[in-house]
C-alpha cells in the first residue's frame, strides 16, 4: 500500500526535478541486448524522463562482471541478465531480489508463465529470485532428403532409441553420412529424462550424487557407445567450425538442440539447404530445455521500481515476448505470447512445416528439474568419462564408478 | 663503428632465404585470414576450408560493428590509455631497471625479489581484489584505473635491468659523476639516451599489452561508451550468434595501430644510436 | 665529497620509488587476499562476508585432485616444448635476420611479429580449420604426401584426428604457442644484438673468423643477460600458458583434458565452478612450481659465469 503511493508519487518527483533524469542500468549479453534495446522504444514512451543504460558484454564476461559485483556488493545494475547456467549459482548468492515478496508479487502471474522455467528460477530460501523471458525448447532437426534417400521414415527417428540407432545405420549404409555430430548428444539427452520431482540431473534432493545410481546414466552411456561402435557419429563438437562445415554439407543427418538453432540455421549456418531441414520432437518423447534466460533485480540496486516495471514490460508483455521471437529467435517464456498468427505461419525453411507449434508443444511438456551449484562440473566429469568410454574402451561401469565418486567428491565441498 | 656503418646490403645464402620466406609466410598466414575474414559474411567464414581470398562484405561488416558499439570512441579510449601507459611504463621501468642495474643499496636483493615474484603470480584471482580497491578509490568507470595499477610492471623491470647491465659500461657512469652530473642526471641525460632499442621494445610490448587488455576495462568499466576496444569487440561476441565477419572486421582495425606502432618502434629498435660512439 | 655519497645512497630508493608505490597500493592487496582465500571457501556471488575459513582443506583436496596433477603434467610439457624451439630459433633467427638482411630488417621482423598481434580468435578459427579432421589443410597435404614412395612408410594411412585424441592435442598447441612467440623472442635478441659493439666483429673479422664462430665466440656471451631474460619469460609464460590451449580446446581441455593447463583449470574452478578457494590452493601450489624453476633458471645463468 504505501510502496503504491510511493509509485503513485513518482511521476509529480519527475516532473517536479526534469533535469535530473532518472538512469537505470541494465547487464546484458548478445543476444539479450538487442531484445532489450528493441523493447525500449514503447517503454520509454511510459517513461520518458528514465534513461535506460544497457550494458553489454559477451555472455561469460558478463557473468564474470556480475560475479564481481556481487562479491563486493557495488557496481550492480538495476536489471541483471541470468543465463540459466548459471541460475543455480546466483540463486544462491543472497543478493537478489525475492520477486515473490511485495511490492513485486510476481506469483499472481505465475500461471502465466511456462512451468518449468518458472519453477527454475526458485530457491528454497531466497524465493523466486528472477523471471524467465525466454526458453529453449528441445527440438530434433533432421535432413528430409537425407531420410529419404536412405529410406528412413521420420517417425523411426522419434519412436525410441532402437528405432533411432536403426535409422542411423540405414543412413549410413544408403546414404554414406552421419546420424548426429557426436555420440555425446545421445547420452546427454538419455539421461535429463526421468528426472523425479526435486531431483537434479546430476544431484537429488539431499545434494548427493546420482550418477551411480540412476539408471539414465547407465542407457546414456551404453546408448552413446552403441553409437559410436557403429561409427553413427562425426565426433564433431558443436559449435566449431568443423561442425558448421559438417551441417552445411549434411553430413550430420540429425542435430538435437534448443529450437532457437532452427533460426540460427537458416540465418547462416545451412542456408542454402532451405526446404531441406524438419524439425521433430526428440526421440521417446524426451522433453528438456536448452538455456534460457532470466531476469533479476539485485538488493543493492537503487532503483527497484522503475526495474521491476521494466522487467514486467519485457516479460510480461505478449507483444514484447512476441517481437523478441520475431526478430531475435527468443523463444517466449510467456504463454501468451507463444499463441498468435506467428506461431501458426508455416515456416519455408522447413519445408513449410508449422514448425513453431511443435515447439510450443514441446515446451508444455518439459519437466523441472532443480539446477544445483556444482552442474557445471558435474557434467565435464561425466562427459570426461563418456570420452574415455568412448575412445579408450573404458568399461561403462568403471567410468559411472568413478564419475559418481568425482561428482560426490565435489558435492561435498 | 656504428651499427650503420653495415646497414643496406642484405648477404644471405639462398638456404637461409628459404627459410626466412617460409617461416615468414607461416607467421603470415593466420594475419592474412584474419583480413580476409573481414571481408566475407558469416555464413562463409564458419566453413572448413574457410575462405582464402577477399570477399565483397567488408563494408558491410563494419556497419554491423558500429551499429553495435560506438566504435570510435573504444577505439579514441584504447588509443588513450596505451599512450599513457607505455609512458608511464617506460619511465618507471626505466628508473627502476637502472637503479637495479647500477647501484649497490641495501634493499636491493630483496626489492629485485619482491619484483621477481610478482611475475610469477597469475593475475585471474586478483581480479576481485582489485575491483574492490577501484572501487574504494571511487575508480570506477575511469581510464587511470587501467593505466595506473601496471604502470611499473615486473617484466619491464627485469628487461631494462638486463639491457642496462649489457649495454652501459660503468666507466661512463664514472666519468658523468666526475664531471660534476647529479645521480638523477645521469639517469636523465646519459642513460636514457642509449636506451633506444630498449625502450622500443618495451615500449612495443607494453602498448601491445595495454591494447589487448581487456579483464582490466571488464572489471572497472560500467558503461560501453567507456570500453576500450578489445572489450567492446568481444560484447558483440554471442554465444551461439556471433557476428563472426563483424568480429574480424573490428579485429583488423584493432590491429592496425598495433602494426603502426610497430613500425615507428622497430626504427627505434634498429637506430643502434651513439652505442658505437661510447663503445671504443 | 659526502654529499656525493649521499645522493649516490639515496639515489636509487628515488628511482625504485614509483615500482614501491604502485606495489603497496595495488599490488599488495591482491596478493595477500589471494593468499588468505587460500584457507577459505568462498564463492563470491555470496558476498565477501560469506567466506569460510577451512584450514588447509583447500590445499589438501587439490593435492588430491587427480585432474590437478595431470594439468601440471600438461604445463610442464606444453612450457618445455613451446618454449626450446622458441629460443633456439629464435636465436638464430635474430643473428641473420640483424647481420644478414641490410635493410630488409625492419620488413623480416614486422613479418615475425605478427602472429603476436594477431587476435586470438582469428588464431582460433584458422588453426582450429588448418587441423580438421576431415577437412583440414594439414591432413589433405599429409595424405598427398602419403603417396610419396619413401614418406608412405612414416606418415599415417588416414587422416590424423589432431584435436581429438589426447597424444596430439599437445603437440598442436606446443605448435601454436612456438609459432606465437618466436617472433616476440626475435625482436628481443635483436635488440641486444644491437648494443653488441661492432668493433668485436670487426676485431673477428680482421682475424678470420667466419659467420659461424662468430656467432658461437661473440654474439652469444654478449646475449646472456638477454638470455636470461628471455628464458625466464618462457619458463614463467610457458607455466601460466592459459590463452592459447584455452582457445584451441574450447575452453574445456580436449579428451582426457590433455590440452589442460594448470593454469586453465584454476580459471574455470574459479569462474565455471564457483570455487575460489580451491581455486587459490591451486594457483599457489603453481606459484611454488614456477617459483622452483625460476630460482632453477637462475641458478643455470649464474653458473654459466653470467
Amino acid at each position: 500500500m504505501v510502496f503504491s503511493i510511493r509509485f503513485l508519487a513518482l511521476p509529480f518527483l519527475l516532473c517536479s526535478s526534469v533535469w535530473a533524469q532518472t538512469v537505470i542500468t541494465v547487464a546484458a549479453f548478445p543476444s539479450v541486448d538487442e531484445v532489450v534495446r528493441a523493447a525500449l522504444p514503447a517503454w520509454q514512451k511510459k517513461h520518458p524522463n528514465v534513461q535506460v543504460k544497457v550494458v553489454s558484454r559477451e555472455f561469460a564476461d558478463h557473468h564474470t562482471a556480475m560475479t564481481t559485483a556481487l562479491s563486493a556488493s557495488s557496481g550492480l545494475p538495476d536489471v541483471m541478465t541470468i543465463e540459466y547456467g548459471y541460475l543455480g549459482r546466483f540463486a544462491q548468492s543472497g543478493g537478489l531480489e525475492d520477486l515473490a515478496q511485495p511490492p513485486y508479487a510476481v506469483r499472481q502471474h505465475q500461471a502465466r508463465f511456462v512451468a518449468y522455467a518458472w519453477a527454475q528460477a526458485q530457491h528454497d530460501s531466497f524465493g523466486q529470485i528472477a523471471l524467465p523471458t525466454d526458453i529453449g525448447p528441445g527440438a530434433m532437426f533432421y535432413r528430409v532428403d537425407t531420410l529419404q534417400k536412405a529410406g528412413v521414415k521420420p517417425e523411426q527417428l522419434s519412436a525410441d532409441w532402437e528405432s533411432f540407432l536403426g535409422a542411423g545405420k540405414q543412413i549410413k549404409d544408403k546414404a554414406g553420412v552421419f546420424l548426429v555430430a557426436h555420440a555425446r548428444d545421445v547420452k546427454d539427452l538419455v539421461i535429463r529424462a526421468g528426472v523425479q520431482a526435486g531431483e537434479g540431473i546430476y544431484y537429488d534432493a539431499q545434494g548427493q550424487s546420482l550418477v551411480g545410481s540412476a539408471a539414465r546414466f547407465k542407457r546414456g552411456f551404453e546408448l552413446a557407445k552403441r553409437v559410436r561402435d557403429a561409427g553413427l557419429d562425426a565426433k564433431v563438437n558443436a559449435w566449431s567450425n568443423e561442425w558448421g562445415e559438417s551441417l552445411k554439407r549434411g553430413n550430420v543427418t540429425v542435430q538435437m538442440m534448443g529450437a532457437w538453432l532452427g533460426g540460427h540455421l537458416q540465418n547462416w549456418l545451412a542456408p542454402q539447404s532451405a526446404g531441406q531441414w524438419r524439425s521433430g520432437p526428440l526421440p521417446e518423447g524426451v522433453a528438456t530445455s536448452w538455456g534460457g534466460t532470466f531476469y533479476a533485480i539485485p538488493k543493492k540496486s537503487a532503483q527497484k521500481a522503475l526495474a521491476w516495471d521494466l522487467i514486467e514490460h519485457l516479460t510480461l508483455n505478449k507483444a514484447q515476448q512476441q517481437l523478441a521471437f520475431e526478430r531475435f529467435n527468443a523463444f517466449p517464456a510467456l504463454l501468451e505470447g507463444q499463441a498468435g498468427a506467428y506461431f501458426e505461419q508455416p515456416v519455408a525453411y522447413f519445408g513449410g512445416q508449422k514448425a513453431r507449434v511443435l515447439w510450443r508443444d514441446t515446451a508444455q511438456k518439459i519437466k523441472p528439474s532443480r539446477v544445483f551449484r556444482n552442474d557445471p562440473i558435474a557434467e565435464e566429469i561425466v562427459n570426461a568419462e563418456l570420452d574415455l568410454v568412448l575412445t579408450k574402451g573404458k568399461s561403462i561401469d568403471a567410468a559411472l564408478a568413478d564419475a559418481h565418486r568425482l561428482v560426490q567428491r565435489r558435492a561435498q565441498r | 663503428m656504428t651499427q650503420q656503418a653495415s646497414e643496406s646490403k642484405a648477404t644471405l645464402g639462398p638456404v637461409g632465404w628459404l627459410f626466412l620466406v617460409l617461416g615468414g609466410l607461416a607467421m603470415l598466414a593466420p594475419f592474412y585470414a584474419m583480413f580476409v575474414f573481414s571481408t566475407h559474411e558469416r555464413s562463409d567464414i564458419f566453413r572448413v576450408p574457410p575462405p582464402l581470398w577477399f570477399g565483397e562484405h567488408f563494408l558491410d561488416n563494419i556497419a554491423i560493428l558500429m551499429d553495435r558499439i560506438p566504435f570510435w570512441i573504444n577505439l579514441g579510449w584504447s588509443l588513450y590509455v596505451g599512450i599513457i601507459s607505455t609512458a608511464l611504463t617506460l619511465l618507471f621501468c626505466s628508473m627502476a631497471g637502472f637503479a637495479f642495474a647500477a647501484y649497490e643499496f641495501r634493499l636491493k636483493k630483496p626489492l629485485f625479489g619482491l619484483v621477481m615474484a610478482t611475475m610469477l603470480i597469475p593475475s585471474f584471482l586478483g581480479m576481485i581484489p582489485s575491483f574492490m580497491i577501484m572501487d574504494l578509490l571511487a575508480w570506477i568507470d575511469q581510464p587511470r584505473a587501467l593505466y595506473l595499477p601496471a604502470a611499473a610492471p615486473a617484466m619491464g623491470i627485469f628487461l631494462m635491468r638486463q639491457y642496462i647491465e649489457s649495454a652501459i659500461p660503468r666507466e661512463l657512469l664514472e666519468a658523468a659523476r666526475m664531471d660534476g652530473c647529479s645521480e638523477l642526471g645521469i639517469y636523465g641525460r646519459i642513460v636514457v639516451p642509449l636506451l633506444g632499442p630498449a625502450f622500443g621494445t618495451l615500449g612495443l610490448i607494453t602498448f601491445i599489452a595495454s591494447w589487448n587488455n581487456f579483464i582490466g576495462p571488464l572489471i572497472v568499466m560500467r558503461s560501453v561508451e567507456m570500453y576500450t576496444f578489445p572489450l567492446a569487440l568481444r560484447s558483440v561476441q554471442s554465444p551461439v550468434d556471433t557476428q563472426w565477419g563483424a568480429l574480424m572486421a573490428g579485429s583488423v582495425v584493432a590491429v592496425l595501430p598495433l602494426l603502426v606502432i610497430f613500425i615507428f618502434s622497430s626504427r627505434r629498435l634498429i637506430a643502434g644510436l651513439t652505442a658505437g660512439a661510447v663503445k671504443s | 665529497m659526502s654529499q656525493r655519497l649521499t645522493a649516490q645512497a639515496w639515489a636509487p630508493y628515488v628511482l625504485v620509488a614509483p615500482f614501491v608505490i604502485l606495489f603497496l597500493v595495488f599490488g599488495l592487496f591482491p596478493i595477500g587476499f589471494s593468499f588468505v582465500l587460500m584457507f577459505q571457501s568462498w564463492d563470491p556471488v555470496q558476498g565477501v562476508s560469506s567466506m569460510k575459513y577451512v584450514g588447509l582443506e583447500n590445499l589438501s583436496f587439490a593435492l588430491e585432485d587427480p585432474l590437478v596433477w595431470v594439468s601440471l603434467q600438461n604445463t610442464l610439457w606444453l612450457a618445455v616444448a613451446s618454449g626450446l624451439p622458441q629460443h633456439l630459433v629464435a636465436i638464430p633467427l635474430a643473428y641473420l635476420i640483424n647481420e644478414r638482411l641490410g635493410s630488409w630488417r625492419n620488413a623480416a621482423m614486422g613479418v615475425y611479429f605478427l602472429p603476436y598481434i594477431t587476435s586470438t580468435v582469428a588464431i582460433a578459427i584458422m588453426f582450429g580449420s588448418l587441423f580438421s579432421t576431415d577437412y583440414g589443410a594439414v591432413n589433405a597435404l599429409l595424405q598427398s604426401m602419403a603417396q610419396w614412395p619413401v614418406l608412405s612408410a612414416l606418415l599415417p594411412a588416414g587422416n590424423v584426428d589432431w584435436m581429438g585424441q589426447p597424444g596430439t592435442i599437445k603437440p598442436v598447441v606446443a605448435l601454436v604457442v612456438f609459432w606465437r612467440y618466436v617472433g616476440f623472442n626475435t625482436i628481443l635478441y635483436v635488440a641486444a644484438m644491437q648494443s653488441i659493439p661492432r668493433d668485436l666483429y670487426e676485431a673477428a673479422r680482421l682475424d678470420g673468423a667466419s659467420g659461424w664462430r662468430v656467432f658461437w665466440h661473440i654474439t652469444l656471451p654478449q646475449l646472456k643477460p638477454m638470455m636470461y631474460f628471455g628464458v625466464t619469460l618462457s619458463v614463467i609464460g610457458g607455466l601460466q600458458l592459459f590463452e592459447e590451449p584455452f582457445i584451441l580446446t574450447g575452453g574445456k581441455g580436449g579428451i582426457e583434458y590433455a590440452g589442460m593447463t594448470t593454469a586453465m583449470y584454476m580459471y574455470r574452478t574459479a569462474f565455471e565452478y564457483g570455487d575460489f578457494g580451491l581455486a587459490s590452493a591451486i594457483s599457489w601450489l603453481l606459484f611454488a612450481v614456477i617459483l622452483v624453476l625460476t630460482l632453477v633458471t637462475n641458478r643455470a645463468f649464474r653458473v654459466k659465469g653470467g
